[in-house]
């Protein structure tokens, strides 16, 4: 129990320490405790952002090289990263390009079969991880400083002459068609992939669903052409973190790049072209939760209201139990364990507003109302200084946590160059942040976000659903005119719709 | 500061092994210096300076306790407690205190006596089978719904006066992230990275909260916890099927019941209950913090010191933990239907923290996982059954579990999966693992030991869990020991552990009627006779349209009539079903010239 006394005492303390300097013998080790952490006194902490040209050197071949160095444990990570993805899929063989990244990693070099690459790799205990995402692709290595010159030299080789070995493709194969066949076991993946059907229509690569016939008909020489194209010197930028010398690893990388032709260079990934339909949508699951997505499309980066946004999203829905949808679904319903909203940026195009929760089926109405309220809420009032306040300190004292580690310094500054981020950006991010006023934030909630616009996705049992909840504060009657559009269930290899269940 | 040593058997092992391949990493043992300090009033601290990650501290304490510390009736409490705790205290989250030390007084008034009825009423109720749920509120009494609504009015009431999440806010609005914490079987953690000059601020808080929490909003809460059971148990594919097999698997052991509790019991908590295990479990006698990053040890001691040294020692002693778990006597079985990959779990009690036998059962894990490792090489890339497959060991402070888990592929059955498990088990306790292939897995071991050590974080969770489960030194002795494992050991306890009754298995089938391409007939089969006959009728059927020798089916088909006359009735559907398979099968094999037998 903290005594009133103490609490008396402690305005005299914070007067103390703000005259003396900062340590025990400033503040005697006495009991004063303040009485609110507010009153405590704290030294400054000066942090600048480093700087890209302090990490950058280029290669004989024009590629990009981002070094940091750290002696703490005999490690070195190497990443290599190139633009390409999944939107260069041709459009009957969807699938091309996640089977390429795990083919290369698993499919052994043009000399050096899969099971001995293998097992090379995990007696060096190297760790070593290929992938081609949506937009980028990566290949990785992490492995003891002691063996680097031999698990590199088996990397490069792997990275630039895969063998893609047939017995590896197959097994690979069955394993993506096992996974296919539990596409609609679980609600999480079945909500995502309707949403993004929802979003992007269905010929964009945000949306695509490879089938089983495509995965079918993808060949080596499939592969090996994607390969090709994606993977050259002249589509490269090179991370390396970990205890290593710079002279001498820039003279490694210049001699695992040596003879290896740049090719051509590879588009950006295409816009959506689709418009979103507002209304609610529904998934038959069984299952005693609905989970709700409601949502509309975001903006691209570099949008002069992007810094406004975060601060409004983060109050709105973005900023954990600091947000009003978490207080208001969580804290004073009890309606959800998670509940939220996130509006992204995309590097290419507009990325997407969506507010999520999941709720058992008789309330799924009453939080989704609550949702729906505060987004009201936010256009039509200025937030209080209180918030405005904590959501911009929250963005301006985690800011360093960015640059904590040398690995998040190499990627933050390879994603900046490949999406073209602005060098002064992050020097400046502050600053922007603290420029942010109330106004601002009910003018881009006004500007970008309209419930009238948006999509209410919800996986789980319509008919429980709809009813709402036993006290009648909600039913699925006030959304959208009560109309709701049933999405099928779809075939999980074909992706074809299956008749609905009886 | 860390310094690394190169542990003399480990390095003599890399020799031996350097000789059969190319360079081997080496095996060297990072070791870790934590400085352990001690409160007068028993609270332990582990300070771990680094600066790899500026400017950032991550900053943690846990309290000793799980649902291990649990008893039937309050089953779920200690994970119950971590929500509790972010709820503020007399200073934290509320306007007025006294105010709102009316309202839980009020409320907990109304809760009682609904309670009563609740556990008194309608328990009869539902045993009379007058009502399907006694919980559910559709089933309520008159006096209880207006009890009920008595207490929603007192919870909006006292919302009016809330400074709901002021926890999170204040942190938040001073620059920390990442608050959470976790409850497990054996620990409730809570954490949260500082920047490294509001290392005071933490001091506060958490001191704070542990002199001062008032269990505000103690019934509104489960509500929320009753939304994360549906979310991680019920609407998951496997959920509740896991959370069976685990109360199967342990008998008499406090694991038993999950760590989110019993629906009933998650919601009858009361005040004094919650009140009489913070006593016994939150004192600073049973708690640890531990501190990660960027600081000096001298200028963050003294504020320890003058935060925590304001808990008070608890006024019991912590009871131990006395239910052991009993020998298993016969195997157990269980088998679920639902949307799912069909799947096999076969689990084994093993041993807890720091026995002698978990350094070869890790290593054993090892041996069997991975891409080079032999679950992979047999089942994924050889017999081409499994979509995955992996061994794991299961660790905790009273008790552990190894277990082999895999997901079928193609046409196989879980039984397939399982008799591959039995010949990989078979191997490994006739023959000793050769040496390259221990090296290996050795070698994987020595490397992740630096790895693991790379982030403030996640060092603060690993010295926090060895040390509630008996000392932060494990960091530094396991990997050695790990090293020292002979291929002897392995394939000693590979003889130990794993015997028939020793096992508990899990088979995953999908609900019938979701397979479209399944005989009807056998499909009719499946419904009347459960779906492990129809995985074993399954089998049988993939055996036999290998089989090529028409006369061995006769001979087969002759011994099958023998067995229908003397089985039981409910069997005889099956057998009938399999003769005409074989008759069928054999006139195929005539049909195609392979009908003469040899």
């Amino acid at each position: 129990m903290i005594g009133s006394v103490r609490r008396v005492a402690v305005g005299l303390v914070a007067a103390v320490s703000l005259s003396g300097a900062w340590g025990a013998s400033a503040r005697p080790a006495s009991s004063d405790i303040p009485a609110r952490p507010e009153k405590i006194e704290f030294r400054p902490l000066r942090f600048e952002p480093p700087k890209a040209a302090d990490f950058r050197s280029v290669l004989s071949t024009g590629t990009p090289v981002y070094m940091a160095q750290s002696k703490e444990v005999p490690l070195v990570t190497v990443i290599f990263t190139f633009r390409g993805g999944s939107y260069l899929n041709p459009k009957d063989k969807l699938g091309l390009a996640s089977m390429t990244g795990a083919l290369m990693r698993r499919g052994g070099t043009v000399s050096v079969p899969a099971q001995d690459l293998d097992e090379k790799f995990d007696f060096l205990a190297a760790q070593v991880n290929t992938s081609i995402g949506e937009a980028s692709a990566t290949a990785s290595i992490n492995c003891l400083k002691s063996n680097f010159d031999e698990a590199f030299g088996l990397f490069v080789d792997m990275v630039r002459n895969p063998g893609f070995q047939s017995d590896k493709t197959e097994v690979y194969r069955a394993e993506v068609l096992e996974q296919m066949k539990q596409r609609n076991d679980n609600a999480d993946g079945l909500l995502n992939r309707e949403w993004s059907r929802l979003l992007y229509g269905e010929d964009h690569f945000e949306s695509a669903v490879p089938t089983k016939a495509m995965v079918e008909s993808i060949t080596q020489a499939d592969m090996q052409a994607f390969h090709r194209r994606i993977f050259h010197p002249g589509n490269l930028i090179i991370g390396v973190v970990g205890d290593f010398e710079p002279a001498d690893m820039k003279a490694r990388l210049e001699k695992a790049l040596s003879g290896w032709a740049a090719g051509e260079k590879i588009p950006l990934p295409p816009a959506p072209t689709h418009e979103l339909k507002p209304g609610v949508y529904a998934v038959e699951k069984d299952i005693p939760q609905g989970k709700v997505y409601i949502g509309m499309r975001g903006l691209k980066r570099g949008d002069p209201d992007e810094i406004a946004i975060d601060v409004m999203n983060d109050i709105l829905g973005g900023g954990g139990f600091t947000s009003r949808i978490m207080n208001r679904v969580r804290t004073e319903g009890g309606l959800a364990y998670s509940a939220g909203s996130r509006f992204s940026f995309g590097p290419y195009y507009p990325g997407e507003f969506r507010a999520l929760f999941q709720s058992k089926s008789s309330t799924v109405a009453l939080a989704a109302k609550y949702v729906f309220d505060e987004v009201a809420a936010i256009q039509s009032k200025p937030v209080s200084a209180e918030e405005l306040e904590t959501a911009k300190n929250q963005f301006i004292d985690t800011f360093p946590r960015r640059f904590e580690s040398k690995r998040g310094i190499v990627s933050t500054f390879i994603d900046d160059e490949w999406t073209g981020r602005p060098a002064d950006w992050w020097a400046t991010y502050r600053d922007k942040v603290r420029a942010v006023t109330a106004e601002d934030v009910q003018r881009v909630a006004k500007k970008h976000l309209d419930p009238a616009k948006m999509a209410f996705l919800i996986v789980g049992r319509w008919d429980e659903i709809a009813k709402g909840d036993v006290d009648g504060k909600a039913s699925m009657k006030e959304f959208f005119g009560g109309q709701v559009t049933k999405l099928p269930l779809r075939d999980p290899m074909t992706q074809q719709p299956l008749p609905a269940k009886q | 500061m860390i310094r690394s040593i190169v542990s003399a058997l480990a390095a003599a092992a890399c020799v031996a092994a350097a000789a059969i391949v190319s360079p081997a990493p080496p095996c060297a043992a990072q070791q870790l210096d934590v400085q352990e300090f001690t409160l007068d009033n028993g609270m332990k601290f582990l300070l771990y300076p680094r600066t790899e990650e500026p400017n950032i501290i991550a900053a943690g304490w846990l309290a000793k306790v799980g649902s291990v510390n649990e008893r039937p009736g309050i089953t779920g409490i200690s994970h119950f407690f971590e929500h509790m705790m972010f709820k503020g205290t007399n200073t934290i989250g509320t306007k007025d205190a006294a105010k709102d030390k009316e309202f839980r007084a009020k409320q907990k008034a109304v809760r009682d006596e609904l309670m009563k009825l609740q556990l008194g009423e309608q328990y009869k109720r539902y045993k009379a089978g007058e009502i399907d749920d006694p919980w559910n509120p559709a089933n309520d009494t008159p006096k209880m719904r207006e009890l009920r609504g008595e207490l929603a009015k007192l919870m909006r009431e006292q919302l009016d006066i809330t400074q709901k999440n002021e926890f999170d806010r204040v942190y938040t609005s001073m620059g920390a992230s990442g608050m959470n914490a976790f409850t497990s079987e054996d620990v409730t953690f809570y954490f949260i990275n500082v920047p490294a000059n509001k290392f005071e601020l933490w001091a506060w808080m958490e001191s704070d909260r542990l002199t001062n929490s008032v269990f505000r909003e103690f019934y509104a809460e489960r509500d929320v916890v009753h939304e994360e059971r549906r979310l991680r148990t019920e609407s998951t594919p496997t959920g509740v099927f896991q959370e069976q097999f685990e109360a199967m698997f342990w008998m008499s052991s406090p694991y038993h019941w999950p760590v989110i509790g019993w629906t009933s019991d998650l919601n009858s908590y009361t005040m004094e209950q919650a009140a009489d295990y913070y006593d016994i479990y939150y004192r600073p006698n049973n708690l640890v913090g531990v501190i990660v990053g960027d600081f000096r040890p001298e200028e963050i001691k003294p504020l320890i010191s003058r935060y925590f040294s304001r808990l008070e020692r608890g006024p019991r002693e912590v009871p131990p933990v006395v239910t052991l778990e009993m020998p298993q006597m016969a195997e157990q079985r269980m088998n679920a239907e639902g949307d799912f990959q069909p799947q096999i779990e076969v689990r084994y009690k093993a041993v807890p923290f720091r026995h002698a036998d978990s350094y070869p059962l890790e290593v054993m894990a090892q041996v069997l996982n991975g891409r080079t490792g032999r679950l992979y090489k047999t089942m994924i890339d050889g017999k081409k059954i499994a979509s995955s497959a992996r061994a794991s060991l299961d660790i905790r402070k009273y008790g552990g579990a190894f277990s082999f888990e895999a997901e079928t592929k193609g046409e196989a059955s879980p039984a397939d999966l399982e008799n591959a498990w039995y010949e990989e088990l078979a191997r490994l306790q006739k023959e000793p693992v050769p040496e390259q292939e221990l090296q290996k897995v050795k070698n994987q071991f020595a490397a992740n030991t630096y790895r693991r050590l790379t982030s403030n974080f996640f060092i603060m969770v690993q010295l926090g869990m060895a040390e509630n489960m008996g000392g932060w030194q494990e960091l530094n002795d396991g990997p050695r020991k790990i090293q020292a494992v002979t291929a002897a050991d392995v394939q000693r306890v590979a003889n130990r552990y794993f015997d028939r009754k020793n096992r508990s298995v899990a088979t995953y089938v999908r609900a019938s009627g979701t397979d479209s391409k399944e005989d009807p007939e056998l499909a009719k089969l499946g419904e009347t006779m459960g779906p492990m006959v129809k995985q074993g009728i399954k089998r049988q059927l993939a055996q036999l349209a290998k089989e090529t020798d028409a006369g061995k089916l006769r001979q087969g088909l002759a011994q099958m009539e023998e067995r229908k006359a003397q089985a039981p009735a409910q069997m005889q559907p099956v057998l009938e079903y399999m003769a005409k398979k074989v008759q069928e099968r054999i006139a195929e094999l005539e049909k195609s010239g392979k009908g003469g037998g040899q």
